[in-house]
């Protein structure tokens, strides 16, 4: 059986918010990567960002720079 | 409260049995089933959790298990048996479904988007209680096995998991990547002809 870790989840109103986020976060190395939002997670445009919780601040100050809106963080076993 | 007896009964029985009992007990009540295999503890697991009812399980002895469910007023009562209450199949009794990826893209539309798209799909696949048998690449969907794929970490994986799986040689020499290839066989059109003339199940995104 797959292991499952704690990871955080940040969810996108916008297919093109979500897409941007992972072209911003790969140009800036920023760690993480983009997924199918889990299906504990019920809003959202279907895709999120997923990344281990210890990064939040940085993720946060990242999408915040980009000017990314997201919708909400969440920290889930995916 | 009624005892289900599914001792000895492969899946899907053991759940055919207790949705069975759900139903005679027409309303609020508890369900008792003995089961002497891990596998068919997991299938009623997910069957309760999926219905809402309360679950628990314990292990009463060396193949024998007991799976409590607690169904409260106004649950949903189980729908009649179909195939799908076989959630997780026993080894050995999986079906040979086979993945076919053709490009790199999910999806006629938008390039970027169909990129993305394939990209959550193959991360998607581990994420499945049943993983398939294969996946078979070929065409432009040779590039997402290749060196600078996005999909090469959930590939190897998959693979790690006992997911085979197959490029097509013939596609690599075509856009020069025979070199490339870090996931995967090469394969030739006969074992492709063969993989999908065989396969339970072709599934392609």
């Amino acid at each position: 059986m797959r292991e499952k870790r704690l990871s955080l989840i940040i969810a996108f109103d916008a297919t093109t918010q979500a897409m941007a986020a992972e072209k911003y976060c790969i140009e800036h190395q920023i760690p993480g990567r983009l997924i199918p939002v889990p299906r504990e997670i019920t809003a959202g445009c279907g895709l999120a960002w997923k990344a281990s919780p210890g990064d939040k601040a940085c993720l946060m100050a990242a999408l915040d720079a980009a000017g990314i809106h997201w919708t909400a963080m969440h920290e889930i076993e995916v | 409260m009624i005892q289900v007896n599914a001792m000895g009964d492969t899946c899907p029985v053991p759940v055919v049995k207790t949705k069975n009992a759900i139903r005679d007990l027409n309303g609020a009540g508890v369900v008792e089933t003995l089961v002497d295999n891990a596998i068919a503890v997991q299938n009623l697991t997910k069957m309760a959790n999926q219905k809402g009812y309360g679950v628990k399980s314990e292990k009463l002895a060396e193949n024998r298990f007991k799976v409590i469910m607690t169904i409260g007023e106004g649950a949903a009562p189980p729908e009649p048996t179909q195939d799908e209450c076989c959630l997780i199949s026993p080894p050995g009794t999986q079906k040979n479904t086979v993945i076919v990826i053709d490009d790199d893209r999910m999806g006629d539309g938008s390039d970027d988007l169909g990129k993305t798209l394939m990209k959550g799909f193959i991360y998607a696949l581990g994420q499945l209680d049943t993983l398939p048998k294969m996946l078979l690449f070929y065409n432009g969907g040779v590039v997402l096995a290749c060196e600078g794929s996005p999909c090469l970490d959930d590939l190897n994986s998959l693979q790690a998991q006992g997911v085979n799986i197959l490029v097509c040689g013939t596609c690599l020499n075509f856009y020069d990547l025979a070199d490339k290839l870090q996931v995967g066989e090469v394969t030739n059109m006969y074992v492709i002809a063969e993989t999908m003339t065989q396969a339970d199940l072709i599934v392609k995104p």
